[in-house]
This record gives structure tokens, C-alpha cells and sequence, in this order.
């Protein structure tokens, strides 16, 4: 591993202060660190920010729930307010990963996570997002596990966050400390940016800003409810393709629908259409899988990885089946 | 007939001898010896498939604090290089290493960084700068790459009878071919050394299976002599076949420590294990089998298409399982290579076995389909006591007996063998099972047995270059001593893993019970037979081991034993046998399944201690289970990397994928194997268990999968709608 600095900010203004063009806030290190040592992340300089007083869940304005950047997926996942009112956003993270590693990530740097394309991850390989300007490796190579909407020809690469996802059904806001001290809210749906030309930035982000909250709505899917990750094992591992579905169901019409996809896209997935096509009709097994059909029919799939879209066709209308048929 | 004298001999389920010292950490594995002025080792991987070092600039790195030496075939001592195209490896083969500027395949070693920390090492090797000139005929495509393909010249073609015959008299023919993927073994423990070069003597604290033919290595590969060579390796973190030969980084090591004059340790990388430390190759197993309507075979081929390595040749047995399992008169195996710009593939858990029955066991549920029997019947109807292939007898064989007790034990009664039947939610439920078979070589072993006599007890070490590479060598070891000597277990000390100790051969190939408990039997018998000797004691007289200490005013002894096939051994082909049975229920839209049940039944010979014979089991089924549903290195086809280069990308079960394991063995003992009656188990295990699970999902969804691994995008591509398509 490179040499690097390694400063602990104590409060938001010397986090922000110490911050250079070649830092990175360091949360619970379980990408970043990782990938400093595969040589893909060169940071001169860490501020670790694990000290900064964003470890809260506290009631938000909106009669929803604020969850800290810097608490732990783990703390966050088992939070009986988030049990209980986001059961959709708490069963995407229990699906992350491992407990070990939940127990160390923070929210924050899951919202951050890079992609898991192996040309991204083997430094001797092209990749434009690792090194701008170098080319995609994927797009003629091995890309079975690789985007299927939005993606460009300077990257293929999908995002691996299952949080994410169920944010992106939820509608949740991410709130960033700006670098002159103050602070601006982010939709979820604008935090994370398509690859277009500029791949290596995955966010909206300005140079040293900081996240500090995630903020939640008022609850709207703590009855139907389902976070569908389909994958080769049972834990550890990341989706082959997941899908975020809330219902909220009144006198059997869905009066309103949050939908997400995870696997198939440089961000997670948000099936707007699906979801205007739900609101207001019955939750029948028909108009799921028309809903399906809609999101899935502008899927541009490479040849290895065809199946994704009659996976992805069937893991909405599961997952939706299921969020409607659960036992309330 | 041996009788236990009390709960610790061989047969009890005691716990493991040296447990204690591996769960309070004292147990030390090869890079944990505490040696002094100790350096550190970073190899540097190449990063093309083929081509030449055009130039090197170490400038950067040996500018770096604590760096000693950067090495590179610039300034590599010369060390003896393979002879010959292709030369067939080993598990005593030398393995030189950085001698000359030629790229074989990407990965390969080509510099080593020493310096004073791992940290500085690490950070240095990432310094050295290579300038390559590539060579675009790499051969990395498996696909594209077929033409290339040769016969190996090792004998391992085979017929008997006539194919064309067989299948002219078939009333049935399935004609199938069966793909498995790259995999790695993948132990817990990284491959490491701690190296030291003393004035031409060489020691080496190095994770190896087996002893002395890392020494061999060590010393054919710098022309020194056997005896100027030491190689301890008390604890082995796992092996399954890439520890059986001596891999390139203890070589570098040693070459390392001669030139900076301080012990070195390397430690091979998880990402490295990809690419320098074995891997099993990629297997295209064509399948022919012929069948009368009653289900007698007449035909069975098996026709197998890997690859090997440019520089060296391996060839896995996949028709090994083809020319004995069945009782069938027309049989042909067949193997070809294609010599690929990869690493040499080497042994890897159950070779042969693990890969060919999952073919031979997958076409043998499609003949039974086909013919409309049930699986276990079809398998019955074609068991034969004699080794076609050897033209021996088995010395036993239970096969039947094991797929009995086994859908007895599974409730294969309840299997509806219509696919696509079984039904419950969104799950299709379906039952699968399989034949297993593995051959059980038993080899030549010393032991040396040491008595000593305190007041009325007396204590026994017993010493042979055996290892335990986690499989409970040094807890049978122990219980043979305790019941040949008839002395509690507590009393007995056992030493392994050191080549100052007598030769044994190693472990690797399910050898090792058999060998090195008749071993350390020789030896304690030697030592009795030898005090009744001197003190003209009859043979057959019962005389406590202290007595006999006493009788000969002796409180110290040592007696060397040695066993090794007997002639009657060589008149029979001496196999283990084993059933699975798998229930799969299968998610009829996302293609993820869940294995719920397994049942193993074991016929392999007398079982030491049910507990580490257990787990040598359970750890077999996991690793099939492995092989079935995620176990695959990709090469990617433009540079021919590994892109799977960590356990984030290389898939092994998680305890969630494993279900209910019922493990049966069968009460055996085969005195013809050896006078203990042991038999192999090690590699039993992952023997057919793919197959087994593969068969379910076919019981289950109605669609055949013929490549491994089985996963939900396969499932989806092979489409879950209704329908059966065998």
C-alpha cells in the first residue's frame, strides 16, 4: 500500500478544513481501505471521520426518520424505528454483505461505494473510472455482470449497494456539509450520476463534501414491504440483480408504489414508470407484470448478460407479489 | 482383530489431540515461527499473458526505506530449469523460478522485493517497473483454442471391448457433454515460507503437504544435496492438492535469503493464490453411454478436453471413474490438452473424481430418465465386484449397499420421479442421487516410537514427516499408538511435519490415514515384539508395555517401524465407495435454490475416529456443494488475467448453503487395504456430489444442467417455464 496521512478531525470544521484535492474521509474503511490496498483509491491523506457527532436516528420535520452518516449499517439495520417504519430499507442492509462488515461500514460510505467490475479492481487493466482516459475493459470483455440501462461507452459498471436501493424506493434525501460551512440537501435519485462521459465520478458531489445525514420521509411502505436479492450464495454476495419494492394498499387499490433496482445500472435503479403505472390500480399479478414489462422493455443488454432482463422481468413481479402479500 | 483397551483408541470419536493449541493460537503455522532478523519477501506478478521483459526499472523501489534487494531474472541466482516440451509435474518437481526474461502467463512471478518489513515489501514490489513486449498468439481462449488440442503421451487413454458394438447394441444412447469451470483450493492458510540459506544449508518452515518431496524439490532445483535441505511444517492450514508440490515463492525465498544473508518469509497473497499456487483446469467431459431397455450397459465413453500449461504438463483422470464404476464390457477414455498461457493446473481435491463424476453421474441419470428406471435401480442393475479396468477384484466394494442404506435413510421412496411434480409455492422441489467412488492408495511409511518410563506410565512420542493439513492425522496417529501399545491417549505425544523425522509420503490423494497409522502401528509393534524379544517373552503373551520397560531395565526405548502394501494389496484394486442424496428446492422465477437435505454413506474402510472422519466428509460435500453453485475462475479473454481474484469474487458456500448433512459410514474394515483396514476418505466426499445436486434440479425443474456452476443466471438462460428438456 502507498504511504498516506492519516488525520482524525475531531468536528465537522476540521474535517472540512484539512481536506485536500487528493483526501478521502475515511468511515469504516471497508471499500476504500480495501481498495487503497489493491492500489485502485491513491489518497495522500485520510481524515477519519468516525468521531463526528452523526451517529443519531432522530425524527425529521417531514415525520420521518434522519439516520446519521456515521452510524453503522448494522446499528442502523436493527434500529427498532427503522424495524418498524422502514422494515424495506432495514431487510436491503441485513442483505449486504456480512455481519462483520455491516458492523464496520457507516452510511455514509455506503452511499459511496464503487463498483465491483474487475477492470476496475486489477490496476494493470483498462478502466475509466479508475483512470480516466485508459478505456473500458468491459465493453468488449467480460461483462455478464454488467449494466443494462443507462450505461455509456466509457463504463459498463454497475453500482453494488443494497441500501441504496431501498433508498431509491423509499425517496430518502442526503444531506452534505459543504467545503464554505454550509450545508444543501440532495435527492436520492440526483446523489448518484449515469457514467455518460465522466465515469470516474460516481456521484454528485463537489470536491470535500461531506454526508452527514441520510433523511427518510414519512413512512409509506412499513406494510408491503420487500427487498429481493437474487444471488449465487446465500450471504456475501452481491446482486445479480435486486429490486426495492414498497406498496402502500388502500381498500386493495396501491395508492402509491416506491420501486428500485439494484445490478443493472451505474446507480440504483429507480422504476419511475412502473411506479406511475401502479399508483391507482389494482394489485393484481397482471398489472405487476405489466409494470415489469414497461421498466424492462428499454433494457439495452449486452449478449452476456441477456438474462439479466428476464431475470429482472421476474424478480419485480416477485418482489412486488411478495411486498403485496405479506401478512400485515 | 485389534480390541480397544479403553475410549481412546482407534475408533473412539475423541476430540482432536492438538485442538486445544489451535484454538488458543499455539499452534504455529509456517510463517507464525518467531525467527530472528527476519526479512520480508513481496513477489511481483507479471501482467501480460506472453511475451518478454523488455526492461526493468527497480530505481523507485530500492530507493524505499528498508528495501534490501529487488530480484529479477537480471541478477537471479541460475537455478536447474525443466528439461524437455512440456515435462509432466509433480509433487516432488523443481520449480525454478525467475531465469529468464520469458512471460509464460499472466501472473507469473517475475521479481521479488525484500525488505526489512512486509509493509515495505508490499509497497516496493508495487515500484518495480516492467516494460513488456507482448506476443498477441497468446493462447488464453479455451473456446477458440481447440485445434490445439494433443493427446498427452502418459498412457491414460484406455478401451476395453468395442464403443461401436456397444453402441450398436444399445436400445438407449445418451451422447452429452459436461463443462466444469477453473477452480482454485483455496485453503484458509496462504502458502508461506520462512526460508533461511546457512553456508549451502538450507531450512525451510514451509506449508507443504507433503515433507520430503519439498525437500527433493528444494534441492534439485539448487543442486544441493537431499541432506543440506530441512523442511518443517508442524501445522498445514489446509491443503486440498495445492500444497502438494513445492510452489515457486519457497524457491524464491531460499534463493533470497543466500543473497541477502537473512532468513526470508513470503507469503503468498489471496489474490496470488489465483495465479501461482495451483488451480484445477477447465474440463470438457464428452459423455457416450449406451444402455439395453432393461438397463444393462452396453457402452460408456469418456472423452475428456482440459488444458495444461505451456511449459508444463497436468492432465487430471476425469475417465478414471468411467473405467471402474460400472460393470460394463465396451468402455474407451480418452484425454486431450490444449497447452494454454496459464498456470500448470495441478491435483486439486479428489482429482479425476470430483470432476469425472460429475459427468459419468449426470449422463447416468440421464440414461435412467430416459429409460424410465428409477436412478438406484439403474445404478444396481450395472455394480460390479471386479475392476474391469485393472481386471482385480475390489477388495470391497458396498456401493450397493451404500445407495440403499442411503434412500432408506433419504426417504428416496417419496421422490416423484416425474420433473416438475413436486410443488410448493414458488419452490420446485426436486431429489437427487449419485454414485461416488475414490480410489484408496495406501504407500510406504516410517514411523520411529519413543517409550519412556515415569513411575508406572509410560509415555510414547511418536515421530514421521506426516502432516496434518487439518484433516486429524496428529488424533488417528495418536489412537493407533495408544491402541498397538494399549496406553491412554493422553499418554501419547505426536510429532509430525518435519523432515528430520522418518519418511512418510505425505498427505494428499486420501492416503494419508492408512499410511500413517499402519506406520506408527509397525513401529509400536516393533518396539513390543523387540522388548518380549530381549527378555524372551512369547509373543503372544499379554504383558503391559511398562512391564515390559521394567522387565528390560529400560525407561527409555526406540524402536523405527515401517509398513507398506502387502503382495495380496497388489492383487486388488482397492477403492472407497460412497452415495449421496441431495433434495433441492429450486425458485421457479429468480433460479436461486437451496439445497435442504444431503446423506452421505461412506464405505471406506475402518474409521479411526468417527468425529475427524465426519468432518473430512462434511468438508467434501461443502466443497462439492462449491463446485455446484458458485465455484468458477474466469479468464478474461483479451488479456487472459483471472478477473475472480478474491473470495469477494471467488464463491465459496456460506454455512447458510448448507443444509441438513446426514453422514453414514458403513462398518468396514478391509484387512486386504492394509492390516488396519483403513481406507481413504478425504477425497471421498466431493465425489459426485455435484451431480447429486445437479440431478435434483433436474427432478425439480425439468431442465439438464451440464455446466458447473449451476446458477440462477444458467437457470434462467435454460428457462423455468414448464416443460421438461432432458
Amino acid at each position: 500500500m502507498r504511504p498516506f496521512t492519516y488525520t482524525r478531525a475531531n468536528n465537522k470544521e476540521q474535517a472540512l478544513q484539512a481536506f485536500t484535492a487528493t483526501s478521502h474521509y475515511l468511515g469504516g474503511g471497508t471499500n476504500l481501505v480495501d481498495l487503497m490496498k489493491e492500489d485502485v483509491e491513491r489518497p495522500d491523506q485520510l481524515i477519519d471521520v468516525n468521531n463526528l457527532d452523526y451517529k443519531k436516528i432522530t425524527s425529521n420535520d417531514k415525520g420521518g426518520l434522519t439516520l446519521g452518516a456515521m452510524l453503522s449499517n448494522s446499528e442502523t439495520a436493527n434500529n427498532k424505528e427503522v424495524r418498524t417504519n422502514y422494515p424495506l430499507l432495514s431487510m436491503a442492509m441485513l442483505s449486504a454483505a456480512t455481519a462483520q462488515i455491516r458492523n464496520m461500514a457507516s452510511n455514509g460510505g455506503n452511499l459511496l461505494q464503487r463498483t465491483r467490475c474487475p477492470y476496475f479492481f486489477e490496476v494493470s487493466m483498462p478502466c475509466n473510472k479508475r483512470d480516466p482516459g485508459s478505456g473500458c475493459g468491459a465493453l468488449n470483455g467480460m461483462n455478464a455482470l454488467h449494466a443494462i440501462f443507462g450505461y455509456s461507452d466509457s463504463c459498463i459498471a454497475t453500482n453494488p449497494s443494497d441500501m441504496c436501493v431501498a433508498l431509491a424506493a423509499i425517496g430518502a434525501t442526503v444531506e452534505v456539509q459543504q467545503a464554505d460551512g454550509t450545508s444543501r440537501m440532495i435527492e436520492f435519485t440526483d446523489f448518484h450520476r449515469l457514467p455518460g462521459d465522466r465515469p470516474e465520478k460516481d456521484t454528485t458531489l463537489s470536491q470535500g463534501e461531506l454526508i452527514t445525514a441520510i433523511h427518510l420521509p414519512k413512512a409509506e411502505f412499513s406494510d408491503h414491504y420487500y427487498y429481493l436479492k437474487i444471488r449465487e450464495r446465500s450471504s456475501y454476495a452481491f446482486a445479480l440483480i435486486s429490486v426495492a419494492a414498497g406498496l402502500q394498499v388502500e381498500s386493495g387499490v396501491i395508492n402509491k408504489a416506491g420501486l428500485a433496482m439494484g445490478g443493472v445500472a451505474h446507480v440504483p435503479w429507480k422504476l419511475t414508470k412502473a411506479e406511475e403505472f401502479l399508483a391507482g390500480k389494482k394489485p393484481t399479478t397482471e398489472n405487476f407484470e405489466a409494470a415489469a414489462e414497461l421498466e424492462m422493455k428499454d433494457a439495452k443488454p449486452f449478449e452476456a448478460n441477456k438474462w439479466k432482463v428476464d431475470m429482472g422481468k421476474n424478480a419485480i413481479v416477485r418482489a412486488l407479489t411478495q411486498a403485496f402479500e405479506r401478512e400485515v | 482383530m485389534t480390541k480397544s483397551i479403553n475410549t481412546s483408541g482407534v475408533g473412539s470419536a475423541i476430540n482432536r489431540v492438538e485442538g486445544h493449541l489451535k484454538v488458543m493460537g499455539k499452534a504455529k503455522y509456517a510463517s507464525e515461527f518467531p525467527i530472528e532478523n527476519k526479512v520480508y519477501g513481496q513477489g511481483i506478478n507479471s501482467t501480460i499473458a506472453k511475451g518478454e521483459i523488455v526492461s526493468i526499472d527497480t530505481s523507485e523501489a530500492e530507493k524505499l526505506e528498508g528495501v534490501l534487494k529487488v530480484i529479477t531474472y537480471k541478477n537471479a541466482e541460475k537455478l536447474k530449469t525443466l528439461e524437455g516440451v512440456r515435462p509432466e509435474i509433480a509433487t516432488d518437481t523443481i520449480a525454478p523460478v525467475l531465469q529468464s526474461n520469458k512471460v509464460h502467463y499472466f501472473g507469473q512471478y517475475v521479481g521479488l522485493v525484500v525488505a526489512e518489513t512486509f509493509e515495505q515489501a508490499q509497497y516496493a514490489a508495487s515500484l518495480v517497473k516492467f516494460e513488456y513486449k507482448k506476443d498477441p498468439s497468446a493462447v488464453i481462449d479455451f473456446e477458440k483454442s481447440r485445434s490445439k488440442a494433443y493427446t498427452p503421451d502418459n498412457d491414460s487413454n484406455y478401451s476395453r471391448g468395442n464403443m461401436d458394438q456397444g453402441l450398436a447394441e444399445a436400445d438407449m444412447v445418451v451422447e452429452q457433454t459436461y463443462n466444469t469451470p477453473i477452480e482454485h483450493h483455496h485453503p484458509m492458510e496462504l502458502h508461506a515460507v520462512i526460508a533461511s540459506w546457512d553456508n549451502g544449508k538450507v531450512t525451510a518452515y514451509a506449508s507443504q503437504q507433503i515433507i520430503e518431496d519439498a525437500k527433493i524439490a528444494i534441492s534439485g532445483t539448487f543442486q544441493i544435496p537431499k541432506k543440506d535441505v530441512r523442511v518443517i511444517s508442524p501445522f498445514v492450514g489446509g491443503g486440498f492438492g495445492s500444497k502438494l508440490n513445492l510452489d515457486r515463492h519457497v524457491i524464491m525465498a531460499v534463493m533470497a535469503s543466500k543473497m541477502v544473508d537473512r532468513p526470508v518469509q513470503v507469503t503468498v497473497t489471496r489474490t496470488q493464490m489465483f495465479t501461482n499456487t495451483n488451480m484445477r483446469q477447465q474440463n470438457e467431459q464428452k459423455m457416450r453411454v449406451g444402455a439395453k431397455k432393461d438397463g444393462i450397459l452396453t457402452a460408456l465413453s469418456h472423452e475428456t478436453l482440459s488444458h495444461t500449461s505451456t511449459t508444463q504438463e497436468f492432465q487430471e483422470p476425469c475417465g478414471m471413474v468411467s473405467k471402474m464404476l460400472y460393470n460394463v464390457a465396451n468402455n474407451e477414455v480418452t484425454y486431450k490438452l490444449i497447452p494454454m498461457n496459464m498456470q500448470t493446473p495441478f491435483a486439486m481435491r479428489a482429482p479425476g473424481e470430483a470432476t469425472g463424476s460429475f459427468a459419468l453421474e449426470s449422463a447416468m441419470d440421464e440414461m435412467a430418465w430416459k429409460l424410465k428406471m428409477d436412478p438406484i435401480e439403474f445404478r444396481i442393475k450395472n455394480d460390479t465386484q471386479t475392476d474391469l479396468h485393472e481386471e482385480r477384484p475390489f477388495s470391497s466394494r458396498l456401493l450397493v449397499e451404500c445407495l440403499r442404506i442411503g434412500a432408506e435413510k433419504f426417504g428416496w421412496k417419496d421422490r416423484k420421479p416425474e420433473p416438475r411434480t413436486n410443488k410448493k409455492g414458488n419452490w420446485l422441489i426436486g431429489y437427487g442421487v449419485s454414485a461416488a467412488s475414490r480410489n484408496s492408495p495406501y504407500q510406504k511409511t516410517h514411523s520411529k516410537v519413543i517409550l519412556e518410563l515415569d513411575e508406572d506410565k509410560v509415555f510414547a512420542t511418536i515421530q514421521m514427516d506426516a502432516t496434518d493439513i487439518g484433516t486429524g492425522s496428529y488424533t488417528i496417529i495418536a489412537q493407533t499408538a495408544s491402541e498397538y501399545l494399549k496406553i491412554p491417549v493422553e499418554q501419547v505425544n505426536v510429532e509430525l511435519g518435519d523432515s528430520d523425522f522418518p519418511i512418510t509420503p505425505g498427505s494428499g490423494g486420501s492416503w494419508g490415514a492408512a499410511s500413517f497409522c499402519n506406520g506408527a502401528r509397525a513401529a509400536c509393534e516393533n518396539a513390543i515384539k523387540t522388548l518380549k524379544n530381549n527378555r524372551n517373552i512369547a509373543q503372544d503373551e499379554e504383558v503391559a508395555v511398562s512391564e515390559l520397560l521394567k522387565k528390560n531395565q529400560l525407561t527409555k526405548f526406540e524402536a523405527e517401524g515401517m509398513a507398506e502394501p502387502s503382495a495380496e494389496f497388489e492383487k486388488y484394486s482397492v477403492f472407497s465407495f460412497g452415495a449421496n442424496f441431495s433434495e433441492v428446492w429450486v425458485d421457479k422465477d429468480t433460479g436461486m435454490y437451496r439445497i435442504k437435505r444431503m446423506v452421505n454413506v461412506a464405505s471406506a474402510g475402518k474409521i479411526l475416529n468417527p468425529k475427524t472422519a465426519y468432518g473430512q466428509i462434511i468438508g467434501g460435500l461443502t466443497m462439492g456443494v462449491g463446485m455446484v453453485l458458485a465455484e468458477q475462475t474466469r479468464v478474461e479473454p483479451n488479456f487472459g488475467n483471472f478477473i475472480t481474484r478474491s473470495f469477494a469474487d471467488y464463491h465459496v458456500p456460506v454455512n447458510l448453503d448448507l443444509a441438513n448433512i446426514d453422514v453414514i459410514f458403513l462398518p468396514e474394515e478391509d484387512k486386504i487395504a492394509n492390516k488396519m483396514g483403513i481406507k481413504g476418505i478425504g477425497e471421498l466426499g466431493i465425489t459426485s456430489v455435484a451431480a447429486s445436486v445437479s440431478n435434483a434440479i433436474f427432478n425439480a425443474t425439468g431442465k439438464r444442467m451440464r455446466d458447473l456452476p449451476i446458477t440462477p443466471e444458467k437457470l434462467i438462460e435454460a428457462g423455468l417455464e414448464e416443460g421438461v428438456t432432458a
